[in-house]
Formats: C-alpha cells, structure tokens, sequence
C-alpha cells in the first residue's frame, strides 16, 4: 500500500505550498503540488484606469515586482500604441536585470543550498565546507552574498528609486534619468558585484567561466584548486558527488517569450518553443485550464485573454489554487532552463545532450544566466545617454486590447489586458511558477513539478531531501501563482 | 533571547525582501544584535512541513514562549467569512493566528496589507481581506479593537508597500527595549516617529514645489504635484528624508509619484495614481494641515515669483542652468 506524505508547509520558497507525494517502497508514485491560497489580485484590476496596473500588479510578488511591472508597461504600450525612447530601454533592461540577478542570487544561497547541509550527505567529502558555507541564515558565504545583495540593489535606487514596487517603468519610457554622478556611481557598484561574483562564487575572472561552452570544459575548469574552492566549484562537486544530474527530469517542453527588448526591436534573449526541436512561439496556443483549480466556469480551459477567475473554494476534486497553463495543451517548463536551451547557451545545451533535465542543468542554468546578465548590464549601463530623452508623451487613449509578455526570474510572465472605453475589462496573469508549479489539467495530465517528482527513490521517507532538491530546482514562487 | 516568529498572509513577500535589504544593522546582524531567537521564518528557516507544525504547537502549548510575532500580508476571510481563501494545515490561517495572538508577548503587523488590509482589499475589498486590527482606517480587523497583547500595546502597525526595512528593525529594537509606549504611536497605530512626517520632507524637488514649477511629463525636475498625481503631501512617511536602498533612491528621486502606500485606505483612496485630481486649478490632494485658502493664495504669488532658472529645469530632464 502506497503512504501518502504531505510536506505542508514546503516553505523555503517565496509564498505557501503543499506537496503531497504517495510513496511506495521508496518510489513516489504520484505528486500534488497545490497552491493553499486565493489572492484575487485579477477581480481587483476590472473597472480601473489600465495605468493601475503599473501600481497593482507589482504587488503581485514582492521579488519579481519590477518583472511584473515591465509586463504591465508593455501590455500598455500596445494598447496606447506607445514607443520608448533608447534610454527607457535600457533602464527597463536594467531594472529586470537587477532583480533577475538578486533573485538568482538569492534563490542559489537562501532556498536551495540549505538543503545541501542536510545530513544525508554526511559521508561526502565536501560535507563540512558546504556545511560551514551553506547553512541557512549562518552559513560564511550565504552572510557574505546578502551582503552583495544588499550593495548591489543600490543600482536599484539609482535606476528604478525604490524596490519591491518601483513604478519607474512605464509604456513610453522611464520616469527615473540618469546623469554623471548616478551613473558613474551605478558602474562603480556593479563592478563591486563583479567582484564578489569573481572572488567568492566562481574563482575566476567573469569571462573566463562565460567561455567555457561544454561540460568537459567545466569539468577541466574544476580541476583547478582555486577553481574547485569556489561556491560554484563546490557545488559542482556537490551536484556529481551527490547526484544531483541524476534527478529531477522535467517535462522537456520549453517556453521562452524572450525579453531584454532592444532598441533594434529584437531581444536579448530569444523568444521560442523547445520539444527537442526549436519552434516559434505562439501565445495563442496558450490557455488555461481549471479541472483540478479552486475555480468555477462554464470551460474548462480558456485562452487568457478571455480567462475567468471565480473562486470556488469547495469544488470536489480540486487541489490548487492555481490555474494550469499548457502550451498547445501540454505541460511546459518555463525559467532560466528554458531560456538557456532556447538562447542556445553553448554550456548548457552540452550539458542537456550529457545528463538531460536534472536538478543540476536546472541550477547550472540559473547561475550561467545569472553571470551572463551581470556582464551584460555592464553594457546597457554603458548605452544610457544621459542628454537624449527617457520618456515621451504616450497617447491618453486605450485603442486595444494589451498583451505583456517577458521573462521574469522564475519564467515567462503574460499579462492579458482587454480595454473597454478606457478602463479595464478583463485582466489575467499568467506566471512561471503557475506553468512549473500548476496541478493537473481536465486531461489529468499533472502539472512539471509532479511529472519530475512521479517516479524518484526517496531514500529516506521522513527525510526525502530529494523532493526538496527537485521542487526547489523549479525555484517556485507560489505568492505569484496564487494571485 | 527573545522569539520571534515571523508570519505570512495573503503576502506577496516583499516585506522581507525590503527587510533583507536591512543595512545597518544588516537583517541577520539585527537578529543578534537584537538577542533575537527566530523561532520560523517561512522564507529563511531550514525547518519545513512537520517540523514546522512542531514549532507551532509548541507555542501553542505554552511550552515555547512567543515574544514578538510579526505578520506581513493581509489576513483571507473569503470566501464568505469562512477563511478558506487560505488553509494552512486543514484549517483556515487566520484561526491559526488568532491562537497565536493569544501567545503573543508583542504583535507587529509589516506592510500596508498585514496592518490595514493593503493592496488586495482593492475593488470595494471583493476578496474579502483584512488587517490584523485593522481594515482601512477602522479597527474592523481580525482581532478587533479591544485586543492587546500580553505587554498590553495593541498590534503596531509598521506599514509601507513595502516597509522600510529601518522601520522593521527600529520597531523591533523600540518593542524589545521597551521604550515603545502607547503614546508614541498615532491613531492608526503606526510609530510616530516614522510616521508623523511626510513624503514631502526632503524631496529634492522641494524649491520647484515652493514655486509651482511643476513637470508636465515624467522623467522632467519638477514637481510632481500639480499635474502628475504625486500624493508626497498626504502620505505620513519619512521617505525622502530616510531613502532606500543604500540611501539611493525614493519614489520621487525615482522620478514617479508618491502614492501615499503607507495610508490606511490604500489602494483605492489615491487614484487617480499618474495625474492630479482638480476643482478649477485647485489640486484635491492638498498638503494635509494647509488651509485651502492660503494654499491657493500662496501658490499664486509664488507662481509669479519663480525664477527662470526654475522654470526652465522643471519642464526638463536633465539640469539646463
């Protein structure tokens, strides 16, 4: 007879799940990964001003505030069919990155590598640095990266004048300027965070660790003692010793609405869809569907700019509180993963040929990513002109319904917007943790994350450390899903 | 060692986001220096799933004691005045702090939504949330007006969407040393200290304010005020004379309107958010303790007053002489 354990609360993460896994024999047979509650943030947005959305919908998540924000300003500009200035894009670009970064950050010392402590992994030789470096709240490295955190947001104050919650971007530029005295001391503060990222995380210089493009090749870099004594060295060795690039598969469907809009009208990182061959990706064949959501409607599945969200808190047979988003009516994973398999990140696509979907290429992705922005902000920085305009007069009028895609730390982020005289009629938000973290569909088809966790060994049911690993690779934020 | 547990509600979590923005002291510096025990922190402590619920029945018990409990975001009543808009363990969250209230040495509530209801009672409050002791400006919360703790202040209220991460540790620090008494918070029970100033003082944009030199778009010098819906006169706060991260920035120096987030009635009470509301060429906003009249009077003759030089950098971006 297979036990059912529940892992309530699974906390470590940003906002409230359940896990619930059935175990048999130490095989998880099935998982339900449930968000516990209703915010409503969708019913507060009909009948307002759409400009509200730049003030509510940031306060959706309080770590991907600014990500939010800049779907909100896109999905504006195309219903005031507004234009930004060069500046603005390169301080919206800053502002996402930033946040990207410090959730990156944050994610990799805070949430995820407390669980390497755990006592499982007593007998590895690594055991007692990772344990004086990683131990949550206390550990040497995890004090040290708050430090950087907290020093690195100060870009934040110059760019975006407060965060969580900046409402510096807009559809038509940004209210924030820039001038010499802000900018020379922005460039001064990233380099700062270069350094940390250099002396502490990886041991080497930035551009070193960015031209490796395979695995052998981080193999080799490891071989290096400096290399090896970093935290990324350490974990790398952790990762293998441990294996970590053993489980956590996901679904191998990859969405990326691509971000970091250019002034050239391309992105940054690409836009795409991922089954093993790269597509374009299409947002009408998104919809969301509700046959296991705390949710009542006449459909079952609808796309988001028609979706519907009326709580049914004692709906037989539900378990969320999130909707679930497929793609073409498949599961999806969404986050830094995706992005680096359909940017064609030369290291990361080697490593998916070499070990698959793991809880390793999933954090691998996000710390490349999260060095990869850190070069690339030094850029845009350097693009800010301060004499030409950040912002310019946008239209007072809503002549169309408003799409925002982009890319948040965590995944793909859409805000659906339908205008009517003026004022909001519908507002719908698709996060990246309702497409990794979402429950199943009408189909039964369950959602990433209870896919990766079907199937596992746990070795120690009191103490399953793996689910930890897996759920925690997804970087869930439940605050999001649950809006 | 005093215990702190540290809970969320309907959050979004960027109250200990801002928190671990802390500087001096940083956020875990100031649980030592503090002599803080964290017995739970949902974003930071290692402890999950039944651990968790050892935790709380331990306080619950009276076996633990519970020193300070903080909560940030709004407490679910929904739907129907069930709580089931939020079950934590089989049972809806705000029974859950209610008990612990009980407990509860001293009970602070962070951020706009935890303290009045905040963001998510937007729309005529259709999602059915609440403060602790609050709901907007009327002590309708979930514990009503009657409740103390057991150190006998009622819960303090630190809000801010989000909070400053000073306000956190400084309310913290006052609450542990004692030194904060019941006269020393105002009538919505926020500390005064942080609280009985405004927005408006220290915004750099204060000689164009003094003049009505006013931007007519953003990303220009001049004042948000009169044209672009900035609330910095209503808004209780110490913003612009404390700043933010790394004393960098402040809604205003970030070039966008104050949207007085710290106020019992936000969300809905400060729209429109990007624009000044007007009877004739008389702002609706007005600074809270200045008469109408004067204002008016005031604002003309410094109008006529304004220098060029004034004039001239309000309408622009960058400084011109």
């Amino acid at each position: 007879m297979p036990t059912l354990i529940a892992i309530d609360p699974f906390n470590r993460i940003e906002g409230d799940l359940r896990i619930e896994i059935e175990v048999e024999e130490n095989t998880v047979h099935s998982a339900k990964s449930s968000g516990i509650m209703f915010r409503g943030f969708e019913r507060i947005m009909s009948g307002r001003s759409p400009l509200d959305a730049l003030v509510i919908t940031p306060r959706i998540c309080g770590i991907c505030s600014g990500s939010h924000g800049v779907a909100a300003a896109k999905a504006l500009a195309v219903a005031q069919g507004a234009e930004m200035p060069d500046n603005g894009f390169y301080m919206k670009n800053l502002i996402l990155g930033i946040e990207v970064v410090m959730s990156h950050l944050s994610h990799f010392y805070l949430l995820f590598a407390p669980d390497l402590t755990n006592k499982r992994y007593s007998n590895l030789s690594t055991y007692d640095t990772v344990k004086h470096r990683f131990t949550a709240m206390s550990g040497s490295s995890v004090v040290l990266a708050l430090k950087a955190r907290q020093s690195a947001l100060e870009i934040m104050g110059l760019v975006g004048g407060k965060w969580p919650n900046s409402l510096a971007i807009h559809p038509s530029g940004t209210t924030s300027t820039m001038n010499l005295s802000t900018l020379t001391r922005a460039i001064g503060i990233l380099k700062e965070f270069h350094d940390f990222l250099e002396k502490r995380f990886l041991g080497c210089p930035l551009n070193e660790w960015l031209d490796i493009d395979s695995f052998d090749k981080l193999l080799k870099w490891k071989g290096n003692n400096t290399h090896s004594d970093s935290d990324l060295g350490l974990f790398l060795t952790m990762c293998l010793d441990a294996g970590l690039d053993r489980i956590g598969k996901g679904p191998n469907r990859y969405i990326s609405y691509g971000a970091y809009d250019l002034p050239n009208g391309t992105t940054w990182l690409p836009a795409g869809y991922f089954d093993g061959r790269m597509h374009p990706f299409d947002q009408a064949l998104i919809k969301e569907h509700i046959g296991s959501s705390f949710f009542r409607d006449a459909v079952e599945a609808r796309h988001p700019l028609d979706g519907v969200t009326t709580p049914l808190a004692d709906k037989s047979g539900a378990y969320s509180w999130a909707k679930a988003p497929r793609y073409d009516g498949k599961t999806i994973e969404v986050g830094p993963l995706a992005r680096m398999i359909i940017a064609d990140d030369p290291l990361l696509t080697d490593m998916m040929r070499q070990m698959d979907s793991s809880v390793m290429t999933r954090m691998f992705a996000r710390l490349r990513e999260m060095c990869r922005l850190t070069n690339e902000m030094s850029g845009w920085l350097e693009k800010i002109n301060p004499s030409e305009p950040f912002y310019v007069s946008p239209s007072s009028r809503f002549s169309s319904n408003g799409i925002g895609l982009t890319e948040a730390a965590r995944g793909s982020l859409g805000h659906w917007m339908k205008i009517s005289s003026n004022l909001i009629d519908n507002y719908q938000v698709v996060t990246p943790s309702a497409w990794n973290m979402s429950p199943r569909d009408e189909n039964g088809q369950p959602g990433p994350v209870e896919q990766a966790l079907a199937g596992i060994h746990v070795a120690d049911v009191n103490d399953p450390v793996e689910v930890n690993h897996i759920i925690r690779s997804f970087d869930p934020c439940m605050s999001c899903t649950v809006h | 060692m005093h215990n702190l547990l540290w809970l969320q509600g309907a959050s979004c979590g960027g109250d200990t986001i801002s928190f671990l923005n802390s500087e001096q002291p940083s956020a875990l510096s100031s649980f030592d220096v503090l002599n803080i025990n964290l017995l739970w922190h949902p974003f930071l402590s290692r402890e999950q799933g039944d651990a968790v619920l050892n935790i709380f029945e331990s306080i619950l018990a009276g076996r633990t004691k519970l020193d300070i409990l903080i909560l940030e975001g709004a407490i679910p009543n929904g739907p129907d005045n069930t709580g089931k808009f939020f079950m934590f363990h089989n049972r809806p969250f705000r029974e859950w702090l209610a008990d612990f209230c009980k407990h509860a040495g001293m009970v602070m509530a962070v951020g706009t939504c935890a303290a009045f209801g905040g963001v998510v009672t937007g729309h005529e409050n259709i999602n059915e949330m609440s403060g602790l002791q609050f709901l907007h400006n009327q002590k309708s919360g979930l514990l009503g007006a009657d409740y103390v703790s057991k150190n006998g202040l009622p819960v303090v209220n630190v809000p801010g969407c989000p909070s400053h991460p000073d306000w956190i540790v400084e309310t913290m620090t006052a609450v542990l040393k004692g030194w904060l008494k019941m006269e020393d918070l105002d009538e919505f029970h926020r500390p005064k200290v942080f609280f009985s100033k405004l927005a408006h003082h220290g915004c750099p944009r204060n000689e164009y304010y003094e003049f009505k030199a006013s931007a007519i778009r953003y990303s220009q010098q001049g004042c948000l005020f009169e044209f672009l819906g900035c609330k910095g006169t209503l808004c209780e706060s110490d913003c612009n004379e404390r700043l933010w991260l790394g004393r960098t920035g402040s809604c205003t120096r970030g070039g966008f309107p104050c949207i007085a987030c710290t106020s019992p009635l936000f969300p809905d009470r400060q729209r429109p958010y990007f624009s000044t509301r007007k009877i004739g060429d008389v702002p609706v906003t007005l600074p809270l303790d200045v008469p109408k009249a004067w204002f008016v009077g005031i604002s003309g003759m410094s109008k006529l007053a304004c220098p060029e030089r004034l004039k001239k950098n309000a309408v622009s971006s960058k400084w011109i002489s």
